[in-house]
This record gives C-alpha cells, structure tokens and sequence, in this order.
C-alpha cells in the first residue's frame, strides 16, 4: 500500500494562512498567502517528506487569497492593499493587475480561458485577460460583497453576502471582455439562492464540471449541480459536519464550527472540508457518504488544497477568528501540513 | 407459558454460532468471527498488519520482517499450530468440531435445567403439571457454593501457572476442588424429559478431556503466555440458578435454605444468569482488564448496539427547509453578514490603510 504519510512544514507562514493553492499538473510546488503580508512559495521533496521554503513575497498589506498561473512559475494575489498582483515567481518581480477601491477578497485563474477573475469588498469582479496584459479588465457590479470564488473549467462561482450566489459562464467573460469597451456587462448565467442559510464561507467546483459545494459559518456544506434541470436541482443536498458536542455542564447541546474550506480532488471528485473544529474530512459527493477523517489538528483548519495530480493534501492550521474576538493573532500557532495520501485514499465508491 | 424465549437461545442457535477454534470464543455472525481472528490471531506484532490466516502471517513475518512465526498469538495452549490453515469456520478439524458441539450441549442442557429448577417453569413445549421439573433434585447451594471454589480455584491456578509456568494442576489452592476428578457439569437427570445429550457420558469428564490439557506447558518459563490464554473459556462454572429469575417469583424454598455466605442475587460477583451473561462474562475474563476495543466493537456489535454518532453525509437534509433550532445550539462564527476575514481586517494589527502606503 502506498504511504499515507503526513508531516508538517518547517518553516510555515508566521502569522494566520488565508489560502494555499498547488500549481498545475504534476507538479509539487505549493503557494500559500498569509495575513503576515507575504505569499510563501514552497516545494515538496522528491521523497515527500519534507517541503522546502523556496522563496517569500512581500506585500504592503495582508495576503487574502493566491492562486497560480498558467504554470509554477506564475502566480497572481489577492491583497488588502485593493491590488491584485500578478508575480514571477522565477525573479519574484510583482506587476499590479487591476486596482479596486477595497481590499481583494478572492483570486482565480482560468487556465481554459486565460483568465484572472478578482472578487473585491467593493462589491465588483475584475477580469484580466493573460494573453493580453495590456488590455484593461472589465469590472462587473456584483450586489453584495463577494465571500468565495471558485471556477471550474466553464463556469465561475461567486458567493456573496445575503446568501447570493451567482453564475457566471467563463466563455461569455471572456467574449466581454475581448469586445470593445462601453459594451453593457455581461450578466450572470445563473442567479441562486444559497441552499445554505446562513453565511458562505467557501466555494469549490467539481473538476469534471458538473457542480460546485459550498459552506458555511454553521457547520455545513451543501453540494449543488449546474444543470438547470429539475432533476439536476432535485438532487442538491446539504449535510451538518465540523460540529462538536458540547459538554453536559455548558448546557449540551452542539458547538458548531464554521467550515472554512472546501477543495476538490482533481482526480477522484471527492472533496475535503476544513473546519474551525481543527478537522478535515473527506466527502463522497456522489455516494453522499464521508469517506475518512483526519485526526484533529491543534488549531481551526484555515485552507486546503490539493496538488494537481492528487497526490498532496496541503492543510493550513491557524487559531480560528471566533465572534467576540478583539485581539486577534495567528503568531506562533500558524502551521502548514502536508499529507501524502495513500493510492485509494481519497478514492470515492460512486452512487449506491 | 413458555412462549416467551426470554433471550434464552434455542440449542440449534447456539450450534449455528461461529466461533473461532484457537480461543473457543463464539460470534453472532462469520464476520465478526474473521475480524476477531484478524486481530487477535492473525496480526503481525511488528507492524499490526492484519493477515487473513495463520499461514498468511507467517509468510508476511518472513519476507517483511525477516522473522519465523512459531505460534498463533492468544490461542489456547494446544491450539497454537501453524500446521492447521483456519479462515473463520474453515479448516477446522472434525473432532475439534465435534468436541466442541459436545461442550455446547453440555452446557445448553445445564442451563437450562437450572432455569427449571430456579423457576419451576416446565421445559419448553411441554404442558405445566407434569411436575418433573419442579422435583428434580438439584444441587444444594453447597455444592454450587464448592463448585464455585473449585471454578475459581481452578482459574487461579491457571492464572498463576500462566504467570509462572508452573503446570496449573499442580496449583490447587483450595483444599476442597479435586479438580481433574470431578466433572464441574452434571449430567442431566435420568428420566429427564429431553433426548439425553449425545456423549453427554463421554462428555462428563470434561475438565480432563485431554483436549483440553490445563498445564500451560507449551509457554517457556517465565515467558508471558498471550492474555486469551490465561484463563481459558471452557471450565465455565455450571451456573446457579438464575437470581433476576429468582426475584421474579421464585420458589422461597431455594433461598431459604442458603446459607449466609452466599452471593445474593444481583450482588457484585453473584452468578451470572443468562447464557449472553455467561458468554460475556468469559469474554470479559478472557481479556482482563482493559480488553482491547475491536473486541470491544465485537462485543458492541453483537449486542446491537451502533457506535453513537457515525455521521455520515448520507443524511441529508431537505435544502432550503426551516432550521430546526436545536437546544443549545452553540455557533463560533455568528455573524451572518460580515465574513471572519472583514472582522480581522478592521483589526489595528492587520489594518491597512491606504494613505500610509500611498
């Protein structure tokens, strides 16, 4: 049986870990953003027992999201600083994309349709072509400020305050912003309601394009398909997880976590969730059964990510942000695992 | 009368049980059987790898670990071959097959004559005023008082030959148990009204039953013998007669005569009433303290019983339906229109403010 190894990184970001993102294909380099203003770049060792800090990228601001580009040698950030950035990773020079008039929430890349998208607190998106760096990106209004963002291979997934989800079709973005300027923008493809009640926390896409799973503060994930069909709508569900009982003398009752992260495997087409209550577990969206849970890690689970070929689990662990909190800091309790999952591990049994 | 099982089983159901044939311990069903032997037989003590046989175990110890497996961990002394290729039910031999048929007859048909005798009930299918049962000739508590020394004599003596390697027969403590001469299983009564038990003649030396050897000789002295096999299931006391039975409207006579040093019934240590008692009460021996989980599980898993809380996604809930406020329902996170990020960011520690930079 393949190893299913798990260890933690030497040197991790040295305060709170807002994203983590592998790059793509087979390859083992690893970006997280933190909100102690750099973006860390790291690479897994041949061997996968250790992962090696090669380089750090300082910002002005908190680091709220990071995502490569078209290959490891290319990445784009999110910063509070209102800059998305696009930097080379090779000589570590920065660019600035676009410029929005609150911090950046989100960033994603589209690799079939070259595409940066930005999701802002000024309630806008910000598309940037990579083909063509010097064309000005088109800025769509969004009516709530933007929680999470996600795409996958044809669509674009923003969720927003007010339980509002939009869709958008990334071929239709790129068409917009290719035609001239002063051209209406392009509207949503689908407009929902989360199925979730309560705030979104994270949105991930399935890799084989059929839907997408989202989560919110009250420890739940629902899992949604894009098809427009009633049968397609009728097999949405969500389900309660990252929840503790609480003890007897507190008045029982349960403790609910907010689920902080969602990825998808590339391979497999399960997902992961992270939760506040320091847990990751495995889903089968398909078979509707949790597959594995990991044994808890000492802090609420910030990030995950996977790496593209499937291989890697990278898990970010800092202290969670809990209502009340007034001095907030991830100094010293920040830390980044990696866990090499077994050949099956993360394998799901399909539909009953 | 007599409809009720009352959680009795039928002597075929207790044939039909699984059980495993290097520790004698019966299971609900084939799986729990394999899984029991997986974990307790058949895994490596390296690496905790779970084999599916004996064989299979010493081939992983040799060709993983380098090492030769001479015997089958927790087995009964005379059980601890490799020779013999045993995957739940399979492999075992016939006459291990028929002793141990034998021993489970033996003991069917004693407990249930004491459950006849402590109640008074007549047997199964058979009209009350036959009257038999209610005369039958039982053991004062004398004898069960003495046979309970001897049990527990006899355990001792096991227990102390497993802890020294002394042979057990050598070590009986209690100068009242004979041990090997007696049987600890009366035969059922003659005229008795059930077919008598097949061999039950044969059967009536059990405890010297050379199959059942008590010396613990096959561990090295001064070697830890494995735990299953310190006190071993088969000499289970004959079992007194039922105290739960007894309170629920008992002939006074039993008691009456008792005298004072007698367990009362539902006391710490009294006699257990029931053959699922009994089995987990062996169970429990068999482990000493702190027996380990999956045994726990198997336990767990006979009685019924589902480990609380396996959640699994398979329980959804209707979308967009109204919550359910659960009491006491405690969120960490509750602010339903500003994300923990928004919150942190307005923080002086992560604050940013443009000008600054600018």
């Amino acid at each position: 049986m393949a190893p299913a190894a798990q260890f933690e990184v030497a040197q991790p970001p040295k305060d709170a870990i807002s994203a983590l993102s592998f790059a793509p294909g087979s390859s083992r380099r690893l970006l997280a953003s933190s909100w102690d203003k750099n973006a860390y770049l790291y690479e897994v060792a041949t061997g996968g027992e250790d992962a090696k800090l090669l380089g750090s990228f300082e910002h002005r601001a908190p680091v709220l999201d990071v995502c490569f580009g078209a290959d490891e040698n290319e990445a784009f950030t999110a910063g509070m600083d209102h800059q998305v950035k696009r930097i080379d990773l090779a000589t570590g020079e920065q660019t600035v994309l676009s410029k929005h008039s609150a911090p950046v929430r989100c960033v994603v890349y589209s690799a079939e349709h070259s595409l940066v998208i930005s999701a802002s607190w000024d309630s806008t998106l910000n598309v940037h072509s990579t083909t063509n760096p010097s064309q000005q990106p088109l800025t769509i209004p969004l009516p709530g400020k933007p929680h999470a963002l996600a795409a996958s291979p044809s669509k674009l997934v923003v969720a927003m305050t007010a339980r509002l989800v939009h869709i958008y079709d990334l071929p239709a973005l790129a068409s917009a912003l290719a035609s001239p300027a002063g051209s209406p923008a392009p509207q949503p493809w689908q407009q929902r309601e989360s199925s979730l009640k309560f705030l979104t926390r994270a949105v991930a896409c399935m890799p084989n394009d059929a839907g997408y799973s989202t989560s919110s503060i009250e420890g739940r994930v629902a899992v949604e398909w894009f098809e427009d069909s009633a049968e397609s709508q009728a097999r949405k569900y969500a389900f309660k997880c990252h929840r503790q009982a609480a003890p007897e003398e507190d008045g029982g009752g349960d403790i609910v976590y907010p689920v902080n992260a969602l990825a998808f495997h590339p391979v497999h087409g399960t997902f992961a969730s992270g939760g506040g209550d320091g847990t990751v577990a495995l889903w089968d969206a398909e078979a509707k059964r949790r597959m594995r849970q990991y044994q808890r890690f000492p802090d609420s689970v910030a990030a995950l990510a996977f790496s593209g070929d499937g291989r890697f689990l990278a898990i970010g662990v800092c202290p969670g942000f809990e209502t009340g909190m007034e001095d907030y800091s991830g100094e010293g309790r920040t830390k980044l695992f990696i866990r090499e999952l077994g050949e099956t591990e993360a394998k799901g049994k399909g539909a009953k | 009368m007599g409809k009720k099982k009352r959680g009795h089983p039928d002597i075929e159901e207790l044939l039909a049980r699984p059980w495993c044939y290097y520790c004698e311990r019966d299971f609900e069903d084939l799986k729990l059987l394999i899984s029991h032997q997986k974990a307790k037989h058949f895994k490596c003590d390296r690496c905790g790898k779970r084999l599916n046989t004996a064989g299979g175990l010493s081939v992983h110890m040799n060709q993983v670990h380098k090492e030769t497996l001479s015997n089958v961990e927790n087995a009964l002394p005379n059980r601890q071959g490799l020779d013999i290729e045993i995957f739940g039910m399979e492999g075992v031999p016939e006459d291990i097959i028929q002793q141990h048929n034998q021993r489970i007859i033996q003991n069917f048909y004693t407990a249930q004559a004491e459950r006849q005798a402590a109640t008074g009930n007549p047997p199964r299918g058979f009209s009350g005023g036959q009257g038999p049962a209610k005369k039958i000739k039982y053991e004062t508590p004398e004898e069960i008082k003495k046979r309970l020394a001897e049990h527990r004599a006899k355990v001792a003596a096991q227990k102390a030959a497993g802890a020294n390697g002394v042979p057990a027969t050598a070590a009986p403590t209690d100068g009242q148990s004979p041990a090997q001469g007696t049987s600890p299983f009366p035969a059922p009564q003659p005229g008795y009204p059930y077919p008598a038990a097949p061999g039950s003649a044969a059967v009536a030396p059990y405890a010297a039953n050379p199959a059942y050897p008590s010396t613990t000789s096959a561990f090295p002295p001064g070697a830890s013998p494995p735990p299953g096999a310190t006190t071993a299931p088969f000499p289970l006391p004959a079992r007194p007669p039922s105290g739960s039975a007894a309170a629920a409207g008992a002939p006074p006579y039993f008691y009456n005569g008792a005298p004072a040093g007698f367990p009362a019934p539902g006391a710490p240590g009294a006699p257990p009433s029931t053959v699922d008692e009994l089995v987990a009460n062996a169970a429990r021996q068999g482990n000493g303290p702190g027996g380990d989980d999956i045994d726990q599980m198997i336990r767990m898993a006979e009685a019924g019983i589902r480990p609380g809380a396996t959640a699994t996604a398979g329980k959804t809930e209707e979308a967009g339906t109204g919550e359910k406020k659960k009491k006491g329902t405690r969120m960490v996170y509750g602010d339903t229109e500003v994300s923990p990020e928004e919150r942190m960011a307005m923080l002086p520690r992560y604050r940013w403010v443009e000008e600054a930079a600018a």
